[in-house]
């Protein structure tokens, strides 16, 4: 087998779960009761298959592929079929340091929810929404067509749209549909810019894989081959004017996504709504996918206007980073708190970005992977205590370490890795933004009171993470009542796969991060060669760019 | 490149070229026939002679059946659905049929056929769907089923579908703007009756009052620009009107004349503003004929506009700033946004439908706009027209995925109405409950309608904004190559209309998804919470519809071949 990536990684899943589901919806009730636990375990094994294959292909076995050294464009698993020929459009695959950190995260991610949340109810239409949930994130890392990019981009809301209308919280009639409208507005100003890039190619000299009515070409690698070619001649690909405003639409699909503020509000509402596996599929991959669309669109074909928009972005990233930290203080719904939480950590991504420093890429790109991590395991936790204690309110569970030490256990790991704390994943990907701030603040001379914002995030973090920990997890106890939210019963702790899930999570919270090497080297490798292939022959030996 | 047949009426080769007219006319006659076979017979004047004649009296077990007409109206709509398609496999033919004194009448080619396509396709499901439906007693009724059909006015629902299917393909064929008239008018005057059939309903025949008032003064309106435009080239055929409009230009007559005729068929693709008897009419008429009026009844409209302003007007265009094309642009982005806007505030999903259906005519009206902005004729520069082709392209692709989406949404509502009314939105809850599948169907048509990729819906808006964008960029992209500098402002106008439409789309989202939260969210309504009325014919109708929306949405790639093929041959120099 040659195409790694295709039929196994994206059709398989998508077919499977929509065979599934047919099969699913032609059954009644009780037998769709008898039915959720083989159609669990057989997305448990069809996850995990997806996941052998990933960490075969990151140890080289399948299709033998280092993944450092790959030159910028690049891409290692290529193939490329005709779709829809007259207007250029390609089923066009593959992947390169950029894409196969997120693919890999994708699969492990999906078996960990799976097994996380166990019991779901409707068990027989959840799973397979999960895995068509899965396939469709794959597809939209490894699309290297800006249609079929643009296709899987919007596949992903269905099935998310449906796990939180149907498996979600009490307002989530409301939530999904804000969900779906936000992201879907953002996207649709993004695919006009998508277009308007298309019709500026060149039809005299039409590129490959051009359509034939059109005469231009949605095949990525083309483009930002050609734009590297433009830009590197020394002016503006497309002009100043145009780059620069369909580099701002194009960033608009991906900011609300990631999302930063001010588009950050779907977010809360989403997460909060969201059953346990749609958060942490959200969280953990869903918004990293805004990041992944800057590196792959934006910053590969327009750097120049990277470089005029660079303090914007960083103005947006402070914002997004601070404004997140602080929103939690004032949080006393437990998913809410870790929801903005998650703007904070996207907002050091964008931070790191807006630096063009190779390790402040290799930090936003570290970022992706550790809360994609990290962050399930925070929104698992939050689905336990909510499923446990009936409640989302910090103070409805009290002495927790006493009653449930598992999940207390998981809490304070969950929390602790989201802080930052040395040696766990988070940690490596904030200390690096830190680095490549101060060192570009030092190269370009900017003002030492741009490090008051991070610094600040650093203990304003700990405080709302410690703040509720005491309050869950040590307080009370002994000489305050189990939460009336309970009526009296016994104070369970977390079921068996819940703590399976944990464990995993932690596991390799852990392992990212005393060994970031592991996954680091090869996002190191992909800013190295963005770097030399398009940012240096670009824009030149820029202040801080070496 | 084939070249013209010029043929005149009922000589060699007319009844290969107007073969599926002809099937649509036998078939009216056996609508009239069959249903009428019994046992009657004819008595020999002055003698106890009689001789079964076989019409009248008591019909036979097979001519009684009450479902003998849809299946007769379903046939002949399906055949004539099939030839074309035939028609069109073996390559086609471009067959002229003038009168003897030399007058073009009609003009078979590849831009007819499509429309062919869509109005026998969209009223073929109509008919077929609307076999186990059709209702005595008006909406809301507890009749069983088996009642339900034996009605004789069954021959005359049918017989109206035929006709109007017959008038419209006489407007898609039409080269003569008074042949096209009476083929417009032939097949509005059906949709009227075919509105208000229900005559037990007050609202059926309310609502068919009221789109038969604001339609005849439509047609009025139209009908007097005609005469302004016949006072000033003296005919009405469009050769003549186009050669006449190249040489004289904007004089105040032709343009007052054809700002007349474009009330007319504005009035029939629901564009603002005239659009205020759809919604009323969509709600009134059962959901089947609504879907008609939606897809083929808009793409009848469609198609005047486009031979009047893109064939007669379009000389006036070449630099982009012709007069109508402002006016154009305006009423398209009007149309868009009132339509969404006032989507947004209805419960009713059959008026929601309409109000979305006039959005579609927003985002049609872009596209010709954009057409319109290039000129059409083939004298300019390679690209121009061929920006112009994909703009078509575009259109008719919209048109054609448009039957299957638009007129799927209203046969699953079909489904609830003979059950007992859908004319609120909580009349589709606790959908996915009762028939998943069903469910799924609807879903699938409102994200399609909103133009969320894989489906159809996405594929045809994509294929409008990009061809909106591609004659807005022109071949910029060549000249930046040379070293050209250019902004944003130096494309044309018609981009920001582009702009438009992906905002419209968002703004749609919000009540198409209401549709899908009351399915998946809401509980059924009290006294609905059974299965729903069986009836396989509208289930296998809607199978087609989700089909084709998902098989075009992923590979649309040959239906926009088959799109770009007719758009080819509108242009007059072919």
């Amino acid at each position: 087998m040659d195409d790694w990536i295709s039929m196994p990684l994206v059709g398989f899943p998508l077919v499977a779960s929509i065979v599934l589901l047919a099969f699913v919806s032609n059954t009644n009730e009780s037998m769709r009761r008898r039915l959720a636990n083989p159609i669990r375990m057989a997305t448990l094994v069809f996850s995990l298959v997806l996941l052998t294959i990933t960490t075969g292909m990151f140890f080289q076995y399948f299709g033998n592929v280092s993944w450092e050294g790959i030159s910028f464009n690049n891409y290692e698993f290529l193939h490329r079929y005709t779709w829809m020929e007259s207007l250029g459009i390609h089923w066009s695959v593959g992947m390169d340091a950029l894409s196969f950190p997120m693919v890999w995260l994708t699969t492990f991610l999906l078996p960990v929810t799976i097994i996380a949340t166990w019991n779901e109810k409707n068990g027989a239409t959840y799973f397979p929404i999960l895995l068509a949930m899965g396939g469709a994130l794959i597809g939209v890392f490894v699309s290297l067509d800006l249609f079929m990019f643009y296709v899987f981009w919007e596949l992903t809301l269905i099935p998310m749209f449906f796990l939180i209308l149907m498996w979600g919280g009490a307002d989530r009639k409301y939530a999904s549909q804000k969900f779906f409208i936000y992201t879907f507005t953002a996207s649709v100003v993004m695919l006009l810019g998508l277009i308007t890039l298309y019709f500026f190619q060149d039809p005299v000299n039409p590129l490959d894989y051009a359509g034939s009515m059109t005469g231009r070409t949605f095949d990525i690698p083309t483009i930002t081959q050609h734009a590297l070619m433009e830009n590197s001649n020394g002016n503006w690909y497309l002009g100043a004017n145009i780059q620069k405003v369909l580099f701002a639409m194009l960033m608009l699909g991906f900011l609300v996504k990631l999302p930063a503020v001010p588009f950050h509000t779907w977010l809360p509402d989403a997460h909060v709504q969201a059953p346990t596996g749609g958060s942490m599929l959200l969280a953990g991959v869903m918004l990293k996918m805004g990041a992944y669309g800057m590196f792959r669109l934006p910053i590969s074909l327009f750097p120049h206007a990277l470089q005029y928009f660079q303090l914007a972005l960083l103005i947006i990233g402070m914002v997004s980073l601070v404004w997140g930290a602080i929103v939690c203080l004032g949080q006393t719904n437990l998913k809410k708190m870790v929801a903005y939480s998650s703007v904070s950590h996207m907002g050091v991504i964008l931070v790191g970005i807006a630096t063009m420093q190779p390790m402040g890429w290799a930090a936003a790109l570290f970022m992706m992977f550790a809360h994609g991590i990290i962050s399930p395991m925070l929104f698992a936790v939050c689905g336990a205590f909510k499923h446990h204690y009936h409640s989302m309110e910090i103070g409805a569970m009290r002495g927790m370490a006493k009653h449930s030490p598992w999940l207390a256990t998981s809490m304070m790991f969950a929390w602790m890795a989201s802080l930052g704390l040395p040696l766990l994943a988070g940690f490596v990907a904030e200390i690096m933004m830190f680095i490549a701030l101060w060192h570009f603040l030092a190269a370009e001379g900017w003002s030492v009171f741009w490090m008051v914002g991070p610094a600040l995030v650093l203990a304003v973090t700990a405080a709302y993470y410690l703040w509720s920990m005491q309050r869950t997890i040590f307080e009370g106890g002994d000489e305050t009542q189990p939460p009336s939210s309970l009526h009296g019963e016994p104070v369970p702790d977390i079921a068996n796969p819940e703590k399976l899930a944990m464990l995993i999570l932690a596991f390799f919270t852990i392992v990212f991060g005393v060994m970031p090497w592991i996954a680091l080297d090869m996002m190191h490798d992909w800013t190295i060669q963005i770097f030399e292939g398009l940012i240096l022959p670009v824009l030149g030996n820029f202040n801080g760019g070496a | 490149m084939s070249k013209t047949t010029t043929i005149e009426p009922f000589t060699a080769g007319f009844v290969e070229a107007l073969s599926p007219e002809l099937i649509l006319f036998a078939g009216m006659l056996l609508l009239i026939l069959v249903p009428n076979l019994g046992k009657g017979t004819f008595r020999i004047p002055g003698t106890q002679t009689r001789i079964p004649w076989l019409l009248g009296g008591t019909r036979f077990k097979f001519s009684s059946d009450p479902r003998l007409p849809a299946w007769i109206a379903s046939i002949t709509l399906g055949s004539a659905f099939l030839n074309v398609l035939y028609v069109f496999s073996q390559g086609l033919d471009r067959v002229l049929i003038v009168s003897e004194s030399g007058k073009e009448l009609l003009l078979i080619n590849g831009f007819s056929r499509i429309f062919e396509l869509i109005f026998f396709g969209a009223l073929a499901l109509a008919a077929f769907s609307s076999m186990n439906r059709l209702q005595v007693k008006g909406i809301g009724s507890k009749i069983p089923e088996h009642e339900l059909y034996n009605n004789r006015r069954q021959a005359d629902f049918y017989i109206l579908m035929v006709t109007c299917a017959l008038g419209m393909s006489v407007v898609a064929l039409a080269q003569d703007l008074f042949v096209l008239f009476i083929g417009l008018e032939l097949a509005s005057f059906s949709t009227y009756v075919l509105v208000a059939f229900l005559k037990e309903s007050k609202v059926g025949v309310e609502s068919g009052m009221k789109y038969f008032i604001v339609g005849s003064v439509a047609s009025g309106v139209g009908l007097y620009g005609l005469s302004m435009l016949y006072l000033w080239a003296g005919s009405l055929q469009f050769s003549v009107l186009a050669a006449t409009f190249a040489v004289s230009g904007t004089t105040a007559l032709p343009l007052i004349g054809i700002g007349f005729v474009l009330v007319g068929f504005g009035f029939k693709v629901s564009a603002a503003p005239f659009h205020f008897a759809a919604p009323d009419a969509y709600a009134g008429a059962m959901s089947p004929v609504a879907g008609v009026l939606a897809t083929a009844s808009k793409a009848m409209g469609m198609i005047g506009l486009v031979r009047m302003l893109l064939i007669v007007a379009a000389p006036e265009s070449s630099d982009g700033s012709a007069v109508w094309l402002v006016c154009l642009g305006a009423m398209a982005a009007v149309t868009m946004t009132w339509g969404n806007l006032a989507a947004l505030g209805s419960d009713n999903p059959k008026r929601m439908l309409a109000y979305s259906s006039v959005a579609h005519a927003g985002y049609m009206l872009a596209a010709l706009t954009a057409v319109g902005a290039w000129n059409w004729d083939a004298a300019v520069a390679g690209d121009a027209s061929a920006a112009a082709v994909a703009v078509m392209t575009a259109l008719l692709f919209h048109l054609v995925v448009l039957v299957a989406f638009k007129l799927g949404a209203f046969l699953v509502l079909s489904i609830l109405e003979s059950e007992g009314g859908a004319s609120r939105l909580s009349s589709l809850g606790g959908l996915a409950k009762r028939e998943p599948l069903l469910a799924v169907a609807m879903f699938i048509f409102m994200i399609s309608l909103a133009g969320v990729p894989p489906m159809a819906g996405f594929l045809s808006k994509l294929l409008v904004i990009m061809g909106i964008v591609r004659v807005a960029v022109g071949d910029m992209g060549a000249e930046i190559s040379d070293g050209g500098i250019y902004a944003l402002g130096d494309m044309h106008w018609v981009w920001w209309l582009a702009l438009l439409m992906v905002i419209n789309s968002a703004i749609s989202v919000f009540y198409y998804l209401r549709v899908v939260v009351v399915m998946f969210f809401n509980e059924p309504e009290e006294g609905r919470e059974g299965p729903l009325p069986r009836g396989w014919q509208v289930r296998v109708a809607i199978l087609a519809c989700v089909l084709t929306t998902v098989l075009v949405g992923v590979a649309g790639d040959s239906l926009i071949r088959l799109c770009e093929m007719a758009a080819q041959s509108l242009n007059y120099n072919w």
